[in-house]
């Protein structure tokens, strides 16, 4: 593992070979590895020190290193890891001598998008991609044992392999992936129908909890984050757009602050942003607080939460909600039910609050437009920089650095490379540093959306549930992203986890007389995908109620809602799973009180069990949250087990916390003393029980999000016999210990 | 799951000569009814209709473009319209725009919604009433995080 270890730091410290040959070289930085442009792999590929590329996803070096390529971004998940290792499995590879680099965005559109869809979000790293990576891995093989086939002229069907080593049995001949890589990369690339896959029940290294590829720089400090890149002759830049979003900047007198030490220019950025350049960050940072800036803050400038609250209110009654499902007849069920149950719950925006800030280095000169940036979407930065530069995608190359932190911010739009560009065309050939404050970051982020949800059920004399409506007033992603997604406001992304068909994000009650509505209430405030997105609100609003139904039908919340889940037995399956590891129903400590919750995103099926008590003066002890989630095929367990703990983490500082406010048109939240994330000391014991059915290919990024909010609230509910219905707890009061 | 554009570049690696026509032919082409209805049934040939368009933008607010007819633009011989057809938008008639003589050139730029990755099709009708086409792929960069629901 040592080797691994110290080839994985060899090959990241192409960071610091980039900024060496920068110096050496002045301009036309080189990249860590060269490939061929163009499809195909019929040619020699041989890349460097006779490495030899058999085809885009698989490298061999004469010293039996294989490098794996890795198209999608890493920003904590693990998905480089599992990646590797789906690809490693088919390759027969040894996997000690594993190690991964990244293909720059434009080197996939030089070579016709030879990695096809670097997008890293969706929790799509794994199952978006799984396949194409397999049959990389297999065919390859297929060409090294083929190129050791040739080499001993015996039918390639006698001829084994495992561990990176190829025999055949009848003649007692053996040799290596390094001794035969070169003739391998000559070969006809084997026709892809006629590639087997193997059963998930043969892996040896998938499947398995190996150790991620990419831990040690970080833990020694070598990792080199895009925050902390530095080129020589960098200028750095601090910005601030107009605090109420919408605004226009009118002007700024850059005068004011000309004899500051080591500033260089105030500039416009755009239509609604100024920048100061500098050749430290701290004095672009001081020099920029300094600057006199005058702001039309617009219409916005009147808009306030409350005055958002009470425009979703009026969504939650009014008649131009569009019917997601409607089966039955959902209000004619429950006027004529025994009982009537009815609520109204909240949830707030959200800040993504990466531990990085938004940031881009941007060097532009007449004919080459380049940028270094945490992205989770490679490509998505590489049209942005060309678009922004006015340069053409030939011109244009993207340097992918790991993120510190994505959640969603990172990919749902580039505006810090647009922003970057817009600075950096200012300075030509000098690079430019952007480092957004973190002030900057809470004031414009792409918020998850606000919204509110109105649920009534029916239950019957019997204490069954005859009727359910559930209707979510609130912002539209799409609205905001992808309005081209959206036809006469029907955004059914907005009822995510509520689908009647099985998909991403199914429901897993069956109800017979349902109406789930959606009625679009946008706002000023951008709005954005976070991690987990509308399945967190969504399954607050589902499974809070669920338990308040149960309530009022005298039923346990388990019994109540295994008797509306026979219908799908998946999400069942981990509900029973959690349930059972939790001990559901048996004795607890006193004052200790359970809640559960279930449901489904990112083509996964998630439930939760929290252990919660509540002090008299609201002191809320989560002790125990145990997950169950069901991904399909599990490709490393261990990193699974990581990603429930840290969407525990996030789930819970949303739970506790999360909230950003709008007064006078701007967020008020705008540093972490406002906008508090959990404590080390109130993190609870995660308990993950992973229940792979092996029949499909889920998400692990961000499905169990949704439902740790909505355990802790249902075992709050427990405790104290009364619902909570909005969120933050903070603001319903309740603290964390 | 991996679309079939997904599928077909990144297989592209392994052999995406072969792969590609076998798979266009097996769809359906998105765009018949959209082309019936703008010709009446009449043909369309390729060619004299370019769609200029970057290959990758990184979002689909407003993607510019450019449809560019060769035509002498005379009253005997001139554009009257050109149609575009989105195969992904939910509205997939973009728009149709009506031309004459007096425009001087056939040819148009204009910034225009996505709805992800897509080939686009601008139809032009002559005045002698003969239809003809061009068009173009435009990958689309993903939104984070959105799901297949």
């Amino acid at each position: 593992m040592n080797k691994t270890i110290r080839d994985q730091a060899t090959n990241l410290s192409r960071r610091r070979f980039i900024i060496g040959s920068a110096a050496a070289a002045g301009g036309g930085l080189a990249l860590g590895f060269k490939v061929p442009s163009g499809i195909g792999t019929a040619a020699a590929q041989t890349v460097a020190n006779g490495a030899a590329e058999v085809n885009v996803w698989v490298v061999v070096k004469p010293d039996e290193t294989c490098v794996i390529r890795i198209a999608r971004s890493e920003m904590g998940q693990g998905t480089l890891t599992g990646l590797a290792q789906l690809v490693a499995e088919e390759l027969e590879c040894d996997w000690k001598n594993v190690t991964t680099e990244s293909p720059t965005p434009g080197q996939n559109h030089a070579r016709k998008r030879a990695w096809g869809d670097m997008s890293t979000g969706g929790s799509r790293g794994i199952r978006g991609s799984q396949d194409y990576v397999r049959k990389g891995g297999a065919a390859a093989r297929m060409m090294l044992v083929q190129a050791a086939a040739d080499l001993w002229q015996v039918p390639a069907g006698e001829v084994g392999v495992a561990n990176g080593v190829i025999t055949h049995a009848g003649s007692g001949r053996s040799t290596t992936f390094g001794k035969v890589a070169g003739a391998a990369a000559k070969l006809t690339a084997p026709d892809p129908k006629s590639i087997q896959l193997k059963d998930p029940k043969d892996w040896k290294i998938a499947g398995k909890a190996v150790k991620r590829l990419d831990t040690a720089d970080k833990l020694n400090g070598e990792k080199i984050y895009a925050i902390d890149l530095k080129l020589p002759g960098m200028l750095h830049a601090a910005i601030k757009a107009c605090p109420v979003f919408g605004g226009k900047l009118v002007s700024f007198d850059e005068a004011k602050i000309a004899g500051r030490p080591g500033v260089r220019r105030a500039v416009k950025v755009d239509d609604s942003a100024v920048a100061v350049v500098a050749d430290t960050w701290w004095r672009a940072k001081s020099g920029l607080e300094a600057l006199p800036i005058v702001w039309d803050e617009g219409p916005n400038a009147s808009q306030s939460s409350a005055l958002i609250a009470e425009h979703l209110k009026q969504g939650l009654t009014a008649n131009d909600a569009f019917a997601g499902r409607q089966e039955g007849d959902a209000l004619k069920a429950i006027e004529g039910a025994a009982k009537k149950i009815e609520a109204v719950y909240s949830t707030p925006f959200l800040a993504h609050a990466t531990m990085e800030p938004m940031n881009c280095t941007v060097r532009i000169t007449a004919d080459k437009a380049e940028v270094w940036v945490p992205t989770q979407n490679g490509e998505a930065s590489l049209a942005a920089l060309s678009n922004a530069s006015g340069l053409p995608l030939d011109k244009c190359e993207v340097y992918k650095h790991d993120l510190g932190g994505g959640f969603g911010r990172r990919g749902g739009t580039q505006d810090y490379v647009h922003q970057g560009v817009a600075i950096a065309k200012q300075f030509p050939g000098v690079p430019v540093k952007l480092v957004w404050s973190r002030e900057e970051d809470q004031a414009h982020d792409f918020y998850r959306p606000i919204s509110q949800c109105r649920l009534v059920a029916g239950l019957a004399a019997d204490g069954k549930l005859v009727g359910l409506h559930a209707r979510v007033s609130g912002q539209s992603i799409n609205a905001y992203l992808n309005p081209a997604a959206i036809k006469d406001g029907k955004d059914v992304r907005q009822l995510q986890g509520y689908a009647k068909d099985p998909g991403d994000a199914q429901l897993g009650y069956t109800v017979p007389n349902l109406l789930i509505e959606y009625a679009m209430r946008n706002t000023h405030v951008p709005v954005g995908p976070w991690r987990g997105v509308n399945t967190n609100q969504n399954a607050v609003y589902m499974e809070c109620f669920m338990d308040e139904v149960a309530r009022a039908a005298g039923t346990d919340p388990l019994e109540f809602r295994r008797a509306l889940m026979q219908g799908h037995p998946k999400h069942l399956g981990v509900l029973n799973a959690a349930a059972a590891k939790a001990g559901w129903g048996t004795p607890l400590p006193a004052g200790v009180h359970r809640g559960l919750a279930q449901f489904m995103g990112y083509g996964s099926y998630s439930a939760a069990v929290a252990e919660v008590s509540v002090g008299n003066k609201g002191e809320v002890k989560v002790h125990r949250i145990v997950i169950a989630i069901d991904c399909g095929h599990a490709v490393n367990p261990g990193q699974i087990a990581a990603q429930v703990e840290g969407s525990v983490a996030y789930g819970l500082s949303a739970t506790f916390y999360g909230e950003v406010t709008v007064e006078k048109g701007r967020m008020t939240e705008l540093n972490f003393h406002t906008y508090q994330i959990l404590r080390l000391a109130s993190m609870p014991k995660v308990e993950t029980v992973i229940v792979p059915t092996h029949d499909f290919w889920g998400g692990v990024g961000e499905p169990t999000i949704s439902v740790v909010a909505p355990s802790v609230l249902n075992a709050i509910h427990a405790a104290t016999g009364k619902p909570v219905r909005s969120l933050p707890l903070k603001n319903q009061g309740f603290t964390v210990v | 799951m991996p679309s079939r554009r997904q599928f077909v570049a990144a297989i592209g690696g392994l052999a995406a000569a072969q792969l590609l026509p076998a798979l266009a032919s097996a769809q359906p082409d998105p765009f018949a009814p959209l082309i019936a209805s703008f010709t009446g049934g009449a043909p369309v040939r390729q060619g004299r209709v370019t769609l200029d368009i970057p290959s990758l933008a990184d979002n689909g607010h407003a993607v510019p473009l450019l449809i560019k007819v060769e035509s002498v633009m005379s009253a005997a011989d001139h554009v009257r319209r050109i149609t575009l057809l989105s195969e992904k938008n939910p509205r997939p008639v973009i728009a149709t725009f009506h031309l004459g003589p007096r425009n001087g050139r056939a040819q148009i730029a204009t910034r225009v919604r996505l709805n992800g990755a897509q080939r686009l099709m601008a139809i032009a009708q002559l005045s002698d009433g003969t239809f003809w086409s061009g068009s173009a792929e435009v990958v689309v960069t993903t939104t984070a995080c959105l799901d297949d629901s």
